[in-house]
């Protein structure tokens, strides 16, 4: 069930493997009530999330991205998440200077236990992604 | 003047290394050209002058013989910047410094003249350049005519260096200058600058000049901007895979980037490339007091990572 | 009908509103600094003034076309088999490159040899080339690194342009050179070009005589030995960084790649413009690269040019002098010189400069 009814938009979610992959299915189990627009991608850690692929998202198609990683500490790969925060902080600050809403990229910590938080965070952001409306960064030009 | 300094360094050097590279007249008066030295009678086609924009070092990490390089200050970020990432061997690397008073944009003064066709450049005592064309001569200030970087360049005295031709020279630009022009576009709503670089980035042609002169650009030939597999950008030529390209070179240079502005000036299509590196570099600072190209000692900020943030603060929902 | 037209400079504008009528209409225009070829349209800046950076070949011969598009279907009787569907949009709308110049038109030239003139004519470039009526600007003046007339063009050359413009003071003299260009004269617009027949010709004249020649003798005779030397070419181009630009700005460069992009059984076949001084060039699946160095794949740009298409195609010069790949290159590699390095005549006063150095 989307938000809007009947009018879901593209979100994309990279959760990493060992804790909020792990989240989003304890929700599931739980059968916690969630938007349904999110689209998951699996990761084996938010330090493989490369920028880039958040920047391809939103500019073929996504109307917003979600990262999501195991708590500073806690990354399975014991580094993964601070690199990646770094990165991702990087990015968030860049998307505004080109004209995209910095608002429609969040990254955050969901532990394989916090299936309400995940909840929280799924139906959070796909609010903020609706209220933003659809993005049309894509725009074909030949020149 | 510098270039007798320059030339005796060079012949000072020439015996231990395999080759002096420095710059020689261009095609006309106002374009200078890499001139590679090997022999001493080869030193009298050496100029030196405001012409000299190019970033030599970016030939550095692809030679395996031991070299000499004359650099400017900016120039020798690059050096520092491939030592923090061990992409050069110091020992391998004979650099001649050249204390700078600031260079030419060949594109600004183009602009100042209507494109005529140059027939001569001097300089006089002043800071001028004078330009001559069928239409007579032009007197430009240097200070007019520089690139971006010059106007607020910190480090005109090169921060390393084995020889220095001349007197250091300390800059008088406020530090806040230098990120001044970022923070000002920052300031347009996000549909202006949406609207600009759509503008902007819609003349590339995609012809990666500006990835292939960056001297931060080391992966070249295996750039994902070419691999197909990942296919990360297709051969359409929308504006949609011009801008990912951009986005590539620009977040691959993330507290990288030493702002050479070689990518700007040789883009063939006068595109404003290098705003969106110091973009990344004004946040880097910010973030993480880091600024590319000046301790040979630091690391660069993506390489590593502190387990308690002081500036990165969670975001909520 | 007189035979030469005249256009005064107020009434260029009404011109090419005519011309759009029926016709999409590029022409230079200014953007900040850059003068790019661009559908015409009344809020464009145009710029006659100096070469457009880019050259105007991408309106016949696109950066980026699809040639098809393709889906896979299923059989609804047997899941097991595929059929796939194919369609191409072969429609091309008449056009107008106007105010390009001699050497931009003369490059269509070299590219009729590859794509018309042979058994199996390129379809879509033909089409193209067919439905678009090139009207040139002759030069007044050479830009920096133009060297027309040493390629046996010059700024008022006439192959491959349909109509030639020579500007004047008030307005200017136009030349038909072809049928299609004999048409524009019925415009309006067009006044009689008679009177005006002398002044253009000797501003043609003088034109010429400014550009410089940078070959000794009319007839470039690349020394064999000397492009045959790695050695030569090593110091030669060893600035060369190894980017798009001489390629992609070369109004006669036309190397091109063919790529499959599909997803979900859905896609098409795009045609796009390589260059032979990327890496990726030669690579071939093994990952053997045959040109691995850029002084390698500097070889084959000049021996394309200057060497292996005169040798199939009667001796015409792939290259039309433009200056762009000097302009615009990023370390300043002139190819003018290297060529001239490269003659039998040039060979010689380097053997004497080389033995005065030792
Ligand atoms: S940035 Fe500084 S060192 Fe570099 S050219 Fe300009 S003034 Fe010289
Ligand atoms: S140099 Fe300019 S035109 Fe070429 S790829 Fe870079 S931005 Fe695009
Ligand atoms: S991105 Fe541009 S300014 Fe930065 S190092 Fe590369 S060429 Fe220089
Ligand atoms: S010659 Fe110049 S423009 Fe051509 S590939 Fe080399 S550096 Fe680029
Ligand atoms: S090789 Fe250079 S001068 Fe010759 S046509 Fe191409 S761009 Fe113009
Ligand atoms: S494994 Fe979860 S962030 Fe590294």
């Amino acid at each position: 069930m989307s938000v809007v009814a009947g009018k879901e938009l593209r979100i994309v979610g990279f959760l990493c493997n060992w804790c909020s992959y792990g989240g989003a299915d304890t929700a599931g189990v739980s059968r916690f009530k969630q938007p349904t627009d999110l689209r998951i991608i699996k990761v084996p850690c938010s330090g493989r999330v490369d920028p880039l692929f958040v920047v391809r998202a939103l500019l073929t198609g996504a109307d917003g991205v979600l990262v999501s990683g195991c708590h500073p500490r806690d990354c399975h790969y014991t580094d993964g998440n601070f690199y990646a925060r770094r990165r991702l902080e990087m990015l968030k600050r860049l998307l505004p200077f080109v004209g995209i809403d910095e608002r429609r990229f969040h990254y955050t910590w969901v532990s394989a236990s916090e299936g309400q938080k995940w909840q929280q965070v799924v139906t959070d952001f796909t609010n903020r992604i609706h209220q933003l409306g659809p993005l049309h960064v894509k725009k074909e030009n030949e020149g | 003047m510098s270039t007798e300094k320059v030339k005796e360094a060079i012949a000072k050097i020439l015996p231990d290394v395999e080759t002096v590279i420095c710059y020689q007249q261009g095609f006309d008066g106002l374009h200078t050209t890499p001139l590679f030295i090997k022999i001493p009678e080869e030193i009298n086609g050496l100029i030196w002058n405001p012409l000299c924009v190019q970033n030599l070092t970016s030939y550095l990490p692809s030679i395996k013989k031991k070299v000499g390089i004359v650099v400017k200050g900016c120039d020798s970020r690059t050096i520092v910047q491939y030592l923090q990432e061990g992409l050069i061997d110091r020992e391998k690397i004979v650099i001649i410094g050249v204390p700078c008073t600031g260079v030419v944009s060949v594109k600004k003064v183009l602009r100042e003249i209507g494109h005529q066709p140059v027939a001569g450049v001097a300089f006089d005592d002043n800071g001028n350049i004078v330009v001559k064309t069928s239409k007579g001569d032009r007197t430009l200030a240097i200070a007019d005519v520089c690139p971006d970087k010059c106007a607020t360049c910190q480090y005109p005295t090169p921060i390393v260096y084995d020889y220095l031709a001349g007197d250091p020279i300390k800059s008088d630009k406020p530090k806040e200058s230098v990120h001044e022009d970022i923070r000002q576009f920052d300031e347009k709503t996000l549909e202006e600058k949406k609207a600009y670089w759509e503008k902007e980035l819609e003349k590339c042609i995609r012809c990666y000049a500006c990835r292939n002169a960056c001297p931060m650009c080391i992966c070249q030939d295996s750039c994902i901007a070419e691999t197909r597999e990942p296919h990360w950008i297709s051969q359409k030529l929308s504006l949609t895979e011009k801008f990912m390209f951009h986005m590539i070179h620009a977040v691959h240079l993330a507290g990288r980037c030493v702002e050479c502005g070689e990518c700007e000036r040789v883009c063939p299509m006068d595109i404003p490339v290098a705003k969106l590196k110091k973009k990344i570099n004004t946040e880097m600072k910010e973030l993480f007091n880091y600024e590319p190209g000046v301790d040979p000692d630091g690391k660069p900020p993506m390489y590593t990572f502190n387990v308690d943030e002081v500036k990165i603060k969670e975001h909520k929902l | 009908m007189p035979d030469t037209g005249y256009l005064p400079k107020e009434k260029v504008k009404d011109f090419m509103r005519e011309l759009a009528k029926d016709a999409v209409v590029y022409a230079p225009c200014l953007e900040g600094d850059t003068v790019i070829f661009r559908p015409f349209s009344e809020e464009r800046t145009l710029c006659f003034d100096r070469p457009a950076n880019s050259p105007p070949k991408s309106v016949i011969y696109p950066q980026s076309e699809q040639l098809f598009a393709f889906e896979y279907k299923k059989d609804p009787e047997d899941h097991q088999k595929m059929s796939v569907e194919l369609k191409a949009d072969t429609n091309v709308p008449g056009m107008v490159i106007f105010a390009a110049r001699p050497c931009d038109a003369r490059g269509f030239t070299i590219y009729d040899r590859v794509f018309i003139d042979t058994d199996t004519p390129d379809p879509y470039y033909k089409k193209r080339r067919e439905n678009t009526l090139i009207v040139t600007l002759s030069c007044a003046e050479p830009s920096p690194g133009c060297f027309c007339v040493g390629v046996g063009g010059g700024p008022a050359h006439k192959e491959g342009s349909d109509a030639m413009m020579t500007e004047l003071e008030g307005g200017y003299f136009i030349e038909p050179v072809s049928e299609k260009g004999k048409a524009i004269l019925n415009k309006s617009m067009i006044e009689d070009g008679s009177p005006y027949l002398q002044k253009a010709q000797e501003a043609q004249a003088k034109a010429h005589e400014a550009v410089k020649n940078p070959f000794e003798t009319d007839k470039l005779k690349i020394s064999q030995d000397l492009f045959n030397n790695d050695a030569f070419w090593e110091e030669a181009v060893s600035k060369c960084v190894s980017c798009g630009a001489c390629t992609y700005l070369c109004p006669t460069c036309y190397c091109f790649n063919i790529t499959d992009e599909q997803a979900s059984g859905k896609g098409e076949r795009i045609r796009s413009w390589d260059a032979c001084m990327f890496f990726h060039f030669t690579l071939e699946a093994s990952t053997h690269n045959p040109r691995p160095t850029r002084f390698q794949r500097f070889k084959n740009r000049v021996g394309h040019k200057f060497v292996y298409y005169p040798e199939k195609y009667d001796g015409a010069i792939a290259c039309c002098g433009c200056g762009r790949c000097i302009r615009y290159c990023p370390v300043s590699v002139d190819i003018s010189e290297i060529v001239s390095n490269l003659t039998e005549s040039g060979q010689k006063q380097q053997q004497t400069a080389g033995s005065a150095k030792k």
